[in-house]
């Protein structure tokens, strides 16, 4: 039981995800729930790094991990700059305030 | 093998990997075309959408040369070639030759063991997949993509000033489209969703200043970035479950993992993948707009321009369903190993045969994707009625629509895993529900490609998407009114339209799935009552344009049949004609397209 195995790395990833997907569902500001996505994506990353080294899928998994890494950034630079254009017109992130459109 | 020929194959290989890849590469040529505009500020001579649809049209042309002459690209017939080329050459070569000419020799001999490698048209090592499938979504959605970029230039949506970025960003996304539909890794599954996700956030908050279109891009993005996600999370555990991410393998680590892991109710590993398989299911829901993840679609296309609204609805759902027959065909299809390690034939046949556990799960999946599509049919189609906006009331019927065209991949995997032995009849009728789905899809690129159109055209009019604001459209414009009449009416389903031809093979093809399992009975049968219900809110937008009475003080509509906007509205509406009234031929080419996934 002294070794770190395969399971430590899933649980941790685990705990990322579940962090993450809390973060989006409770938060209101709409930057904490990117942080949650963020979360989210690196609680996916764990997971895929720790295969890549205790099974079979082997560097597949850390290619995947890599390409997650610069998606995650390009899809924070567009998520940022909708939040401030969103910001610019109404004066607020708070995702509760964006209720204009409904029916 | 020697270090030069290593050299040499992975050269080989690359350079057969980038013709197949010309399309795309096409594509970002235009992209860089459009960032060189942008930097020496040259637009008053090179427009914008010029640039754009010039690399538009130079992939579309590349595209229609790989589907029309499809074998000079094949890895097979290209082996073969190869493989006499190397035969031919070595009963000509003299006994005791030149180093050079052995060399020669030995070189085609590699080349044609490196083709015959190549599974199933896989390329850029197996991340990539070039097969009909592949083409055909390559010209469907290029084609798609200069009707956009045509509707753009008439309609004047994204002004001079931003011309460039907004095309940069509609060529990108069809990029991450054309990716996703040849996705043979979930690599490339994940990166080509992400890829159409993050320029359509964009797209969807590009009109400048208003508070609607930025309140759209921030629930598309806070909940496209959480789908995506999610759905990442689930690629991540089933890659790890099985033990590679390759598609065409996964069959066969299914296969091996339901032998190790018999206990249904207890064993921690299968609820583990029937978590990975809900996951990305989510993220696939979200992408298609299926009922329970559908929230963000009428907001996104009340708040974007009904040109962003078209191309979202059509294109992003088009790549989406081809990625999940893609998923769905590589957890069934045993045909999709040609490199089986088998010694014998008994082996192989043994190998190809699923286990009987996972194919009645198998099943099972194909119902739950019938139940949602008949949910999101419904729900669609119900909430369109209170509608008042119309590219709200257009979302609505987005929605129904996938509900429809989900329909077909449930059959799909209904026919190929009911109970009773699979056989060449049950993969044949398999292959028609796929060919069925492209043809709704063709037919609904057009029909709503149109709406969307004409919702843009008479808003440069009238400045509004009410629907009572189309009052009178019958009398100002004509030519609009009855394209936009005959769009409704093929969204509806009514002969003799495209759509329905399009929703009669969806059906047809849930009937005969209905032979291997009654549930499909109640989802044809709900199909067939949702095409009812949606009789009444479509026809509602024609009766306002036709019947009711013009309100005081409202803007005329002034769209001459022979101007631009009329034309382009004749441009759209004519294919739905043609794909009504002459099935056969188009048909003909669906199922062929369909048929070589097999």
């Amino acid at each position: 039981m002294d070794t770190v195995g395969l399971e430590n790395f899933l649980i941790v990833g685990g705990i990322l995800f579940v962090c993450g997907v809390v973060c989006m569902a409770i938060k209101r500001n709409a930057i904490g729930v990117l942080m949650g996505v963020e979360l989210v994506l690196n609680g996916a990353n764990l997971n895929f790094v720790a295969f890549s080294r205790y099974t079979k899928l082997g560097l597949d998994g850390q290619v995947l991990a890599l390409f997650v890494i610069v998606l995650a950034a390009a899809e924070a630079a567009i998520a940022l700059a909708i939040a401030l254009n969103f910001y610019n017109n109404h004066l607020t992130i708070d995702v509760d305030r964006a209720d204009e459109l409904q029916g | 093998m020697e270090f030069t020929h290593l050299v040499h194959l992975s050269w080989f290989n690359t350079a057969y990997s980038l013709r197949l890849f010309g399309p795309e590469l096409a594509v970002v040529a235009g992209i860089l075309g459009l960032l060189f505009v942008r930097l020496f500020n040259i637009e008053r001579f090179f427009p914008a959408a010029l640039v754009a649809a010039l690399g538009a049209i130079a992939a579309l042309g590349l595209s229609t040369h790989q589907f029309v002459r499809y074998d000079q690209y094949d890895a097979y017939k290209i082996a073969e070639r190869t493989r006499e080329e190397a035969k031919a050459a070595k009963a000509v070569l003299p006994v005791g030759a030149g180093r050079a000419a052995t060399e020669a020799q030995r070189q085609l001999e590699y080349r044609a063991e490196m083709q015959s490698l190549q599974t199933r048209g896989g390329y850029f090592t197996q991340l990539l997949v070039f097969d009909h499938f592949t083409v055909f979504f390559r010209v469907f959605l290029l084609m798609f993509l200069l009707c956009v970029i045509y509707l753009t230039v008439i309609s004047g949506i994204p002004d001079r000033e931003d011309a460039p970025d907004f095309y940069v960003l509609l060529l990108g996304a069809t990029l991450g489209m054309m990716i996703m539909a040849s996705a043979n890794h979930l690599l490339m599954v994940f990166m080509g969703i992400e890829m159409t996700s993050v320029p359509s956030y964009a797209m969807v908050g590009f009109l400048k200043g208003r508070r609607k279109s930025s309140e759209a891009a921030l629930k598309y993005v806070v909940y496209g970035g959480g789908a995506a996600g999610v759905m990442l999370y689930g690629i991540s555990l089933l890659a790890g479950l099985l033990g590679t991410a390759h598609l065409p393998e996964m069959v066969q680590s299914l296969a091996e993992f339901s032998r190790l892991h018999t206990d249904v109710g207890h064993d921690q590993a299968i609820r583990t993948l029937v978590l990975a398989v809900v996951m990305i299911t989510v993220g696939l829901a979200f992408k298609l707009s299926i009922f329970p993840f559908h929230f963000w679609c009428p907001d996104a296309f009340e708040g974007a321009s009904a040109e962003v609204g078209a191309f979202l609805s059509v294109a992003s759902k088009a790549a989406a369903f081809a990625v999940l027959v893609r998923l769905c065909l590589a957890m069934v299809l045993t045909s999709q190993l040609v490199s089986v390690d088998a010694k014998s034939a008994e082996e192989m046949v043994s190998l190809m045969r699923l286990p009987d556990i996972l194919r009645q799960v198998y099943m099972y999946v194909g119902i739950g994707l019938g139940v949602l599509a008949a949910l999101s049919a419904t729900y669609g189609n119900l909430t369109a009625y209170t509608q008042k906006n119309i590219k709200r009331l257009l979302a609505y019927s987005t929605i129904a629509h996938a509900g429809y065209m989900l329909m077909a991949v449930s059959a799909m995997m209904v026919i190929l895993n009911g109970p009773g032995e699979l056989n060449a009849n049950r993969i044949h009728q398999a292959s028609e529900s796929v060919g069925a789905l492209l043809y709704y899809l063709l037919a609904y690129l057009f029909m709503n490609l149109g709406a969307f159109a004409i919702v843009a055209l008479v808003r440069n009019q009238t400045f509004s998407e009410q629907v009572s604001d189309f009052a009178g459209l019958g009398k100002q414009a004509p030519v609009l009114a009855v394209c936009l009449a005959i769009c409704l009416c093929s969204l509806i389903g009514i002969p003799p339209f495209g759509g329905f031809v399009g929703k009669f093979f969806v059906f047809y093809n849930v009937a005969i799935a209905a032979h291997y399992h009654p549930v499909m009975y109640v989802l044809l049968a709900i199909g067939v009552l949702n095409t009812v219900f949606s009789l009444f809110y479509y026809m509602r937008v024609v009766k306002v344009m036709f019947l009711d009475p013009v309100p005081e003080g409202a803007r005329v509509v002034d769209i001459a049949p022979l101007s631009d906007a009329g034309r382009y509205a004749l441009l759209a509406t004519i294919p739905v004609l043609l794909l009504g009234f002459f099935p056969e031929q188009i048909t003909r080419l669906t199922q062929d397209v369909a048929r070589q996934l097999f």
